[in-house]
């Protein structure tokens, strides 16, 4: 019996209302859970207890260094996140600002890494695809200090190329200031964004390769040329992974974090552009010590991603194509 | 098969958000402590150390200790205290600066609070508000005798509505550290070095040593790469080489405390911004984009400021306020100039050298207050503070081991290098009062919210008076938001 097959069978089962289980089937099930456990144990003890504590924390005024001062306060740091507290507001826009830069560039420049990395038009592929998954090696912190110094005003090798090509002067306290300049930051962090792409490449590239390529061959006897069938062909029996990857960017995008932390150390410098949202979590909950606040803040992340990411389901149907679907 | 990826993602994102905040039980319902006044006097029973001593949990890592340097002679201390000690273990936990205070808050949380901490400085305190112990139970049923400090340092620690909070041992005050060899270069006398004494120009002309006069001192060190400095109408301020002042390593109070001590609190508990740090703010601004004389934004990341203790072991910074735990190894290795110090300047009349303060604190969530009271008494006492002191690099609080302070200080951080010790001393009756580093509302918030303005003006050209006034209305009005939500 084919996987399909038993799917209708459970089906034809399912419409014809509950049966019950054989001895064996029993025993089956039993041992599914069984294998199952370790999982659903960790599960319930290290995400779900964490996550209802977290929801009873939001209910209180908790400082971790005054615990006996614990106050059960309701819904009232609920209120200060959605009405008082601007900050929560900004940084929260900040985030979509960021992403709404870093995230198409990303994903087209990953996107184009993986195509060309699949061209057969390329030699030595498998050097390239080496050398550019590589950067994806290195710890993000490292990588962010690196592009810290090669991002320097001063001695940066960028500013440097910049002027030595251009003319521009881009070198020196009047120079390109990428990481203090709030109109230049977020494509700064972008360039971060970029060095690490070799992951997302490498799964575009795994779906490139499950492209049939008799279907190129059929497109190119009718005359189709190449970006013709980039967009006909290989984008839209991409756009599985694609949905895929734009939803886990999404997420970590409304997670981002760390440059900013590494850089910063979360003062939202230049003039509070970087303070994002989790940035901000992160300085109520473990600098300012606001756990309770910090909690509610890390609840409304969640309720926001959750809403984004049913958006981006409710999307998919028109436009992720999935071959063994019924449409 | 939608509804169950939906579910999955659901589930996903969840556990990535809010595993970050998670981790640890509910927070318990309020138990019923023992009154600040009422410490226990009996010790609590604690955990045996292996020859039957209780032990003593001194926490390093929210002020100075921290260092390598630091280190190895912390733990030749507590091997001293141990092998002098038949009831008590001292056990030394030291802590990276960075994660200090929150490996402090997790262990006070998780009820595994250590007994002391320090040395740890205003700032550092007042980010625990409410967790430190009131020793004054304990000094009095120790009879621990206090005439041994200035009284207003004992006061210093005296804290509304929260009691003793420590008992005085470093005091760091600030005083202008400049660069003999840059002085000499532009043919400048040296600032005074004694208060209340006039600064006298080449000329042998008497001037007042104010702000203004310092000022016109630090157009004068500050030079462009042609040599031109900034009082000269040719000097180019896109290729400044050396800069003339700087408040370094301090923020706007600190830099406000140079124009007259003051809080962001006003008396009624509301934001404020005191008149006399909205002029050091002005001021400084001018010294950023329009005399020139203070390093802005983009020239902080200079290469030529760049050096071990900052931009003033460069080489290429005139004059700087700094205290005293700046003179130290770490800020002068490998350095080539001369530098001396010198009397703070004044500002309408009035001179302000702000203070820093480190001591000792013992938690209130420490079970073993008695016994670490008693270990804090040798650690402040006569014969044994000066060991700490010479670590951290401060001047002792202690009256009577001043005298001896400055010659051990200096052969020990400094190779003997004979410095002009009186007007350090000198410059404690300037102290600041209210203290830059003293409480605020949400004080590390605040902190935040008030370093981001004044970054802004450390990185924007051409603004207006008006501006900054704007930009103060706007933090000002951000501020008592922090503060209403903190009640």
């Amino acid at each position: 019996m084919s996987f399909f097959e038993g799917v209708e069978l459970i089906k034809k089962d399912r419409a014809g209302g509950k049966r019950k289980l054989t001895g064996a089937e029993k025993r089956e099930a039993r041992t599914g859970l069984a294998f199952l456990s370790p999982w659903m144990i960790g599960f319930l003890l290290f995400y779900l207890l964490p996550m209802i504590a977290s929801f009873v924390f939001s209910l209180y005024d908790f400082n971790p260094a005054l615990p006996d001062e614990a106050k059960f306060i309701s819904f009232e740091n609920w209120y200060r996140a959605l009405v008082i507290d601007t900050e929560v507001r900004d940084s929260f826009f900040r985030t979509i600002h960021f992403m709404a830069i870093s995230l198409p560039i990303t994903l087209a420049f990953t996107l184009f890494l993986a195509v060309l990395m699949n061209s057969e038009h390329v030699m030595g592929k498998n050097v390239y695809r080496t050398l550019f998954y590589m950067p994806t090696m290195i710890p993000l912190v490292a990588s962010v200090l690196v592009w810290n110094g090669v991002l320097n005003e001063h001695t940066g090798w960028v500013n440097v190329i910049i002027e030595w090509l251009t003319g521009i002067e881009a070198v020196g306290t009047e120079g390109l200031r990428w990481l203090a300049n709030p109109k230049l930051v977020y494509y700064a962090y972008t360039m971060f964004g970029l060095w690490g792409v070799g992951n997302g490449m490498i799964i575009f590239l795994a779906g490139l390769q499950g492209v049939p390529t008799e279907i190129y061959e059929a497109a190119q006897i009718d005359g189709a040329g190449w970006w013709r069938r980039l967009f006909r062909i290989t984008v839209p029996l991409m756009t599985p992974v694609i949905f895929y990857q734009l939803v886990l960017s999404v997420i970590a995008s409304l997670q981002y974090f760390l440059a900013p932390f590494v850089l910063n150390d979360g003062t939202g410098f230049p003039e509070g552009m970087t303070r994002f949202y989790m940035v901000y979590f992160y300085k109520q909950s473990f600098s300012f010590f606001n756990m309770g606040y910090g909690a509610t803040l890390a609840w409304l992340m969640f309720i926001v991603a959750l809403v984004l990411t049913a958006i981006l389901f409710g999307t998919a149907k028109y436009w992720v194509y999935y071959a063994a679907e019924e449409r | 098969m939608k509804k169950l990826w939906l579910v999955l993602a659901a589930l996903v994102i969840a556990s990535l958000v809010l595993t970050a905040c998670g981790g640890a039980a509910a927070p318990e319902a309020p138990m019923e402590e023992a009154p600040a006044e009422e410490a226990p006097m009996e010790e609590a029973p604690a955990e045996e150390a292996p020859a039957g001593k209780t032990q003593v949990r001194w926490f390093v890592g929210l002020g100075a200790g921290t260092d390598e340097g630091a280190i190895p002679l912390e733990e030749a201390f507590v091997e001293a205290y141990n092998a002098s000690q038949d009831e008590i273990e001292l056990v030394l936990e030291i802590v990276d600066a960075d994660n200090a205070a929150d490996t402090l808050a997790t262990q006070i949380a998780a009820g595994n609070a250590p007994d002391i901490v320090g040395p740890v400085g205003i700032k550092g305190r007042d980010q625990f508000k409410g967790a430190w112990l009131d020793l004054a139970p304990l000094i009095e049923a120790n009879s621990y005798d206090l005439s041994g400090f200035d009284p207003a340092m004992v006061d210093f620690y005296l804290v509304q509505e929260e009691g003793q909070l420590g008992i005085p041992f470093g005091i760091f005050p600030s005083f202008v550290l400049y660069n003999i060899d840059l002085f000499d270069e532009a043919g400048l006398p040296y600032p005074p070095a004694e208060y209340g004494v006039p600064y006298v120009d080449a000329d042998g002309v008497e001037h007042e040593w104010t702000i203004e006069y310092m000022t016109e001192l630090a157009k004068v060190l500050t030079v462009d790469a042609n040599g031109n400095d900034a009082s000269m109408e040719d000097f180019d301020p896109e290729n400044i080489v050396q800069f003339g002042w700087m408040n370094q390593w301090t923020d706007w109070r600190g830099v406000g405390s140079m124009f007259g001590a003051g809080s962001l609190v006003a008396d009624d508990g509301s934001a404020q911004m005191p008149e006399q740090w909205v002029e050091a703010a002005k001021w400084t601004y001018d010294g950023f984009w329009n005399s020139w004389f203070i390093p802005n934004g983009p020239y902080g990341g200079a290469e030529f400021l760049q050096g071990g203790g900052g931009p003033f072991s460069s080489g290429n910074m005139g004059m700087i306020q700094m205290h005293t735990w700046f003179l130290a190894p770490w800020a002068f290795d490998g350095t080539t100039f001369d530098w001396d110090v010198a009397a703070m300047p004044s500002y309408n009349g009035v001179t302000t050298a702000k203070m820093h303060a480190d001591t000792f604190g013992i938690l209130k969530a420490s079970d073993n207050s008695e016994a670490a009271f008693e270990v804090l008494t040798y650690m402040l006492s006569e014969e044994h503070a000066t060991d700490l002191l010479t670590i951290y690099g401060g001047m002792p609080a202690r009256l009577s081991l001043q005298a001896d302070y400055y010659d051990i200080h200096a052969e020990t951080n400094l190779g003997g290098k004979e410095i002009n010790w009186d007007v350090i001393a000198a410059g404690m009756a300037y102290a600041d009062n209210p203290n830059h580093e003293s409480w605020m509302p949400s004080y590390l918030e605040t902190n935040d919210r008030y370093n981001e303005t004044w970054n802004y003006f450390a990185n924007t050209p051409d603004l207006t008076e008006e501006d900054i006034d704007a930009e103060i209305a706007t933090l000002v009005a951000d501020l008592q938001a922090i503060f209403d939500a903190a009640e």
